[in-house]
């Protein structure tokens, strides 16, 4: 066993060995530092295995014990931190290379005595020993500034000064203090000599106390940090933010340990606005390494409002603040790591790994270790920690961590979507020949996986690496060399394989999700075949989507759901921005799916009832104190996804903007999670009243309201891809409302909708896609009478809009049947009333569809066009014939799932009676064969009629049309195609006004000015940091004397 | 309900050419009279078998594409199968057509195939004024079809059943019993819905004969506008067979029949020679005014 002690002689005589060096010998001098770093590292490593299953030990200085020396604490804890800390060093060495070198060997020195007080920090019991430590980081850090070339570089490094030695004298007159009240600066000792329960003794305690969180720069005492961070060398930021932080964090953590939970609540309150504030002002900002540094703090403040948590986390404790401390520390080491190999400082700047598929997911898995997305440490933290506050009843800490968090998302991901959609441009090059950089890099996202891998591991809830779709998405990620055509055929045999293999333990109505999901979306991927090369990134995206769907669909407990949830948000997200305009609207619709999900989150942990976890089944057994609340954030959550009105501002550029096979998936297969969650919900919590409102009353009224305006949006569209995607908001509506009639054939109605909303928008989605392709364009204005070049685009788009209209005798008749006899015996009328009106007017969007594209007059520019690509077509051709598959046979999808619902109303009856060809209800019947039959032969024998009587009639060319006085020419002035609707906007326009969207514009808005106001606090003048330190310290002094 | 039999295809027919050959005539009829309203002759009461054979009978034709031929297929299957859906008179085993396919839902939605086929046909022709009209028509029906579904749901919810027969069969014994006095709100909405319906003024600028010379149709000529023109007489009288079933007791007998279609066809020819013509968007203000609160109110007092 080495004795921790070596973890403070080593580097100290390390440090003093190359000092005796000369001057020429700087390379010998780095390549001792960067063995003394790599054994620190080993040592460090071996006590984390060391400490994994003992408890903590403790080593003394003097041979003597407390007070009369220093003793060193070792526990799992500690032996992390080192090794963290000592990693950081080893790699940061690595990185720093060039600039130790050039500064020399004292440099060195220093950077080895800034890692050698880190991890006194750590492991000192003594406060006076604490205060030694901090000081010497102060100064070694204030050392290590300077190796950066920013010539703001010394200034910042001086403002740092400025404010540690105010810090400094706080500390100092604490511990004086302290020992005046107790006689002893042991940690354990003052512990023990209760130092809070005297008035001096308080005021000793709040003084050490507030001087080591200080060092955690909190707000609004930490401009001097930020002025750090954007000037100092990144791979020492990466010390300063991962090393220095997690250090003092620890430090903290142990000073609070003297005094009893009642002063916790400094550490929570004071962290969270931190946090809080961090992630606002990182809104605006465009210098990346000061977002980072923003980022920074926000997590400080985070993990220190954890620290604060500790009275009611319990056994978690540790679990909870090393998973975020941790994603923090790797996540936030790998960004800056990275911003040293870019040289522009400007956000987008970061353009230029576009062509790097491994910075990028590097830079992927970084954001979502930060956000605490699965699989990551933070996911399984952050679950759990929302949990226990829920059950502690913190509702405003836990609104304001996830608030924080939403903030985070909306800086990161929109950086994101800068890197991968912006044009490259400016000086950000990439520096070229630097393997060494990018090896470490390499290291640290690995090590982000392998910590998500270990924290499944030690998770009680379920490991996200265990589920075989998962794994199945992510082993995309190591064949993304491979030629596109074989990777889609690899997708498509795991989707249709894996329902193969699960499908016979499905209930009927986990049937209906499942094949929608996994054998549609095998038949939407055929449609990928269409393309040639690799298709870098589409795949993992794709698979991960799926998996995150067919693992949603099969969840137990409310973790496993959630876990799902997230990652079917996140594979989307990543195939939505494939778009070439999608980069605004895939960070509107991450925001509002995270936002949606951090409801589920809540509503989940108010579910759970200071447990962990809840079976799903379980949820109608939530006391009644609590359930409508649950009830009313999953509700909201899960209409995120199916973009209910009011949340629905994202959709229409999210699926309009996709690529044309992306969104069928999304539109047809996506939306589906949120309709599955809500079924889900109304089964086991039923009708829930709040504040004497009926909560599926307002589903109703949603529902209505989202089927009205989706359905008026649409048809004002000039992009037929918008078109439809307003049309699923109109859909999805339907099915709400279905839902939320809390009947039957409400039910039913809902469960048609998916199947149908499947097939015909998936078939629609495709066949606009391939004719925007052939057009190169999506305005309908600019397109006309393309039936003859693309017939079968044409007939999958006529098939498809008569099933969407509802019009005999194909299968969008059964949804309105069934949609009949199910508000038959509803309870509210109203809100059908809205749709009725919802009904028609897709009549108007759908005409118009067909009308300005098919038909019409041809463009000259297109006519040369060809059919759609092969592959495009024959998904479609799927669709044509299954949409005439269910219209006939409806009873095939739906008589098991019709059964099935009928145990959850038992009392009512009111299911179908499938028997023979008709199916009947209790008010009418409809017998789907018939129908089919009659018109068909009714069809048919006009039709042999008029070939009959007409057959001569001659095919004319374009423009033999009949037309008073003049000659029409040019098909532009001829097809009348634009503003088709123009009378029913001077009638109902005036409905169409978008004020949701201004309502979220205001709301975003607001934000960033708020933002950019009260960030110009930090004025980078070192005067004003320090007033703000000691506003912040009577600040929190006058709070404490309230407590 | 009642099952399919073999024999019910020769009774449709025998529906089918009845009620054609009354259309046939009482649309000449309407016609003179909205002719003698405006102080003129009028046509010949046969005027219209004479159209429909010239019209069948020219063999000069020219087509535009594949839709624009099948347009008046969808027209006078619309027209055929809403009328054959329903069953024609009560009680009657013989004229009960083929209303075993499906019920009233069926009936509503069946309305639509029509007008789409033809919006279709009427699309390919590649003529602006087609466009225009379709434009119109659609904008127009949404709303004038909302005040008809309301009205239609709340006779569902009144007798509880979606079955046309079972609705008329509620209706019988007594004057009073016929939903025109039990449920007088729904009714109004219905009946102002199908002015809306009958292309008749004040809401004919779908066809506008001034400014786009007939709208949807005018392109179509020859045997494609006769096909039209069959359904022009067909079409009308099947939509107020529902009417009838639904707020005026039905018919039990092809006398009753008679009468009633006359009546109820014209209210909309006495409004239509009494109003001049409303634009789109102020016919839409008007059934969103005036039809669409009694639709409401019928639904929600029901």
């Amino acid at each position: 066993m080495v004795s921790p002690l070596f973890i403070i002689a080593a580097p100290l005589g390390t440090a003093f060995f190359i000092s005796l060096f000369s001057k020429e010998k700087q390379r010998l001098a780095f390549l001792i530092t960067l063995a003394a770093m790599l054994l620190m590292s080993l040592v460090s490593l071996h006590w984390v295995f060391t400490y994994l299953t003992s408890g903590p030990v403790d080593y003394y200085t003097a041979g003597t014990l407390p007070p009369f020396s220093i003793n060193f604490r070792m526990a799992l804890p500690e032996a992390c931190l080192i090794l963290l800390i000592n990693l950081t060093g080893l790699f940061s060495t690595l990185f720093l290379k060039n600039s130790l070198l050039r500064m020399g060997r004292l440099s060195m020195a220093v950077l080895l005595i800034d890692i050698m007080s880190l991890s006194g920090i750590v492991l000192t019991r003594d406060v006076f020993n604490l205060f030694v430590f901090l000081e010497l980081m102060a100064i070694s850090t204030g050392g290590l500034v300077l190796l950066s070339e920013d010539n703001r570089a010394p200034a910042a490094g001086l403002k740092y000064l400025i404010v540690s030695q105010l810090v400094t004298i706080l500390l100092l007159i604490g511990i004086i203090f302290a020992y005046h009240a107790t006689g002893t600066l042991n940690i354990d000792g003052l512990t023990v000599a209760s130092l809070t329960h005297s008035t001096g003794g308080k005021l000793a305690f709040f003084l050490i106390l507030i001087a080591v969180i200080a060092e955690v720069k909190p707000f609004p005492a930490n401009g001097w940090a930020l002025d750090i961070y954007e000037s100092a060398h990144p791979s020492f930021s990466v010390i300063f933010s991962v090393a220095s932080s997690s250090a003092v964090l620890f430090a903290t953590a142990k000073i609070l340990s003297i005094a009893g939970p009642e002063w916790l609540p400094i550490a929570s309150n004071v962290g969270i606005i931190t946090f809080l504030a961090a992630n606002l002002f990182a809104l605006s900002q465009t210098n990346d390494r000061r977002l980072l540094g923003y980022s920074s703090l926000g997590q400080s403040g985070l993990v220190l409002a954890i620290i604060g948590q500790q009275d009611i986390l319990g056994d978690h404790y540790l679990y909870v603040a090393g998973g975020i401390l941790l994603a923090h520390a790797v996540a936030k080491a790998g960004l800056f790591w990275m911003s040293g190999i870019i040289k522009g400082r400007e956000l987008t700047d970061w353009t230029t790994i576009q062509g790097h598929p491994f910075l990028i997911f590097s830079f992927a898995t970084f954001i979502a270790l930060l956000i605490g997305l699965p699989p990551f440490p933070a996911f399984y933290a952050k679950w759990e920690l929302i949990h226990s506050l829920a059950g502690a009843g913190r509702f405003p800490l836990l609104a304001m961590i996830l608030l924080g968090t939403l903030l985070e998302v909306g800086y990161l991901f929109r950086w994101f979507g800068i890197i991968l959609k912006r044009k490259p441009d400016g000086p950000g090059v990439l520096q070229k020949k630097r393997h060494r950089k990018r090896m470490v890099i390499a290291a640290t996202t690995a090590v982000g996986w392998g910590m998500g891998y270990l924290w499944g591991t030690l998770s009680p809830l379920g490991h996200l690496f265990h589920a075989t779709p998962l794994l199945f998405a992510l082993s995309f990620l190591l064949l993304d060399w491979l030629p596109a055509r074989i990777k889609n055929s690899l997708a498509i045999a795991g989707l249709v394989g894996y329902f193969a293999l699960q499908y016979a333990g499905y209930n009927p109505m986990q049937l209906i999700f499942a094949s929608v999901i996994l054998i549609g979306g095998a038949v939407i991927l055929l449609a990928g075949f269409d393309n040639t090369g690799r298709r870098i990134g589409f795949y993992p995206a794709t698979v991960l989507m799926f998996a995150g769907l067919i693992q949603l669909i099969e969840a137990r407990t409310s973790f496993d759901f959630f876990a799902a949830w997230e990652i079917l948000t996140v594979g989307s997200y990543y195939l939505i921005l494939r778009g070439k305009q999608s980069e605004p609207h895939a960070l509107s619709y991450i925001l509002f799916s995270l936002g949606g999900a951090f409801l589920i989150l809540t509503g989940f942990s108010l579910a759970a009832q200071g447990g962990y976890q809840i079976e799903l089944q379980m949820l109608g057994t939530v006391p009644q104190s609590v359930a409508p609340w649950v009830f009313l954030f999953l509700a909201l959550g899960f209409m995120t996804k199916t973009a209910a009105i009011g949340l629905h501002i994202w959709l229409p550029g999210a699926h309009a903007e996709a690529e044309t096979d992306v969104s069928p998936m999304v539109s047809g297969i996506l939306l589906k999670a949120g309709l599955y969650g809500l079924m889900l919900l109304l089964m086991t919590m039923g009708k829930q009243q709040l504040y004497g409102v009926e909560l599926t009353h307002m589903l109703l009224w949603i529902g209505a309201l989202s089927a009205l305006l989706g359905n008026l949006l649409a048809i004002f569209q000039e992009d037929a891809k918008r078109l439809l995607a307003y049309s699923s908001i109109g859909q999805m509506g339907y099915a709400l409302f279905g839902l939320a009639l809390m009947n039957h054939l409400g039910w039913l109605m809902a469960m048609m909708f998916v199947i149908n909303h499947y097939i015909y928008k998936s078939m629609l989605f495709l066949s606009i896609g391939g004719v925007a392709r052939r057009t190169g364009t999506k305005e309908m204005y600019r397109m006309g009478g393309l039936l003859k070049l693309m017939p079968l685009s044409f007939i999958a788009v006529l098939i498809g809009i008569i099933a969407v209209s509802g019009v005999p005798p194909l299968s969008g008749f059964g949804g309105r049947w069934i949609f009949y006899n199910a508000i038959m015996t509803s309870e509210y009328r109203l809100p059908i009333a809205v749709l009725f009106l919802a009904g028609p007017i897709a009549f108007l969007y759908l005409f118009r569809l067909i009308h300005t594209i098919f038909l019409g007059q041809l463009k000259d520019e297109h006519r040369r066009i060809q059919e759609a690509p092969f592959w495009l077509i024959v998904p479609q051709m799927i669709f044509v014939a299954l949409l005439m598959g269910v219209a006939l046979v409806p009873g095939v999808a739906l008589r098991r799932v019709d059964h099935y619902i009928g145990q959850f109303f038992p009392n009512e009856g009111g299911g179908l009676n499938w028997s023979g060809m008709t199916i009947s209800s209790d008010f009418g019947y409809w017998n789907p064969v018939a129908i089919m039959v009659v018109v068909g032969v009714m069809f048919a024998t006009l039709l042999a009629w008029l070939l009959f009587v007409n057959r001569q009639a001659q095919v004319v060319k374009q423009f033999n049309i009949v037309y008073a006085a003049e000659r029409p020419y040019r098909p532009e002035t001829t097809h009348f195609a634009w503003n088709f609707y123009a009378p029913y906007r001077k009638a109902l326009g005036f409905l169409t006004q978008p004020l949701v969207t201004r309502f979220w514009q205001t709301v975003t808005d607001l934000l960033h000015a708020a933002s950019d106001l009260f960030r110009r606090i930090y004025t980078g003048n070192g005067q004003v940091y320090a007033i703000h330190l000691l506003a912040f310290v009577v600040m929190v002094y006058l709070y404490s004397k309230g407590l | 309900m009642q099952q399919f039999e073999w024999i019910q295809i020769p009774y449709s027919l025998l529906t089918l050419f009845i009620v054609l050959n009354f259309g046939l005539l009482l649309n000449a009829l309407m016609a003179k009279i909205a002719a003698r309203v405006g102080r003129r002759r009028g046509i010949p009461i046969y005027q219209n078998y004479i159209d429909l054979i010239k019209n069948y009978g020219l063999r000069t034709s020219i087509t535009h594409g594949i839709m624009f031929y099948l347009g008046p297929v969808f027209r006078l299957a619309g027209g055929v199968g809403l009328l054959l859906f329903v069953p024609t008179l009560y009680g009657s085993e013989m004229f009960s057509n083929l209303s075993f396919a499906g019920d009233l839902i069926l009936a509503l939605y069946f309305v639509f195939f029509g007008a789409l086929g033809m919006a279709l046909g009427a699309g390919e022709s590649g003529h602006p004024h087609a466009a225009i009209g379709v434009s119109r028509g659609l904008s127009q029906m949404t709303m004038a079809e909302l005040p008809f579904a309301l009205a239609v749901f709340s006779v569902a919810l009144q007798y509880d059943t979606l079955t046309i027969s079972e609705i008329v069969k509620a209706q019988q014994g007594s004057l009073f019993h016929w939903t025109l006095f039990t449920n007088p709100l729904a009714v109004a909405a219905a009946m102002l819905s199908f002015l809306g319906s009958m292309m008749r003024p004040p809401f004919d600028v779908v066809l506008a004969p001034q400014e786009i010379p007939i709208g949807p149709p005018t392109e179509y000529h020859s045997s494609y506008l006769a096909l039209m023109q069959t359904n022009r007489m067909i079409f009308p009288i099947a939509k107020i067979v529902i009417i009838m079933n639904l707020f005026f007791g039905g018919a039990t007998n092809w006398p009753i029949f008679f009468a009633k279609v006359f009546l109820i066809y014209l209210f909309a020819v006495f409004v239509g020679v009494v109003f001049p013509r409303f634009r789109v968007e102020q016919s839409i203000r008007w059934f969103l005014i005036w039809a669409v609160p009694l639709g409401v109110l019928a639904i929600v007092l029901v």
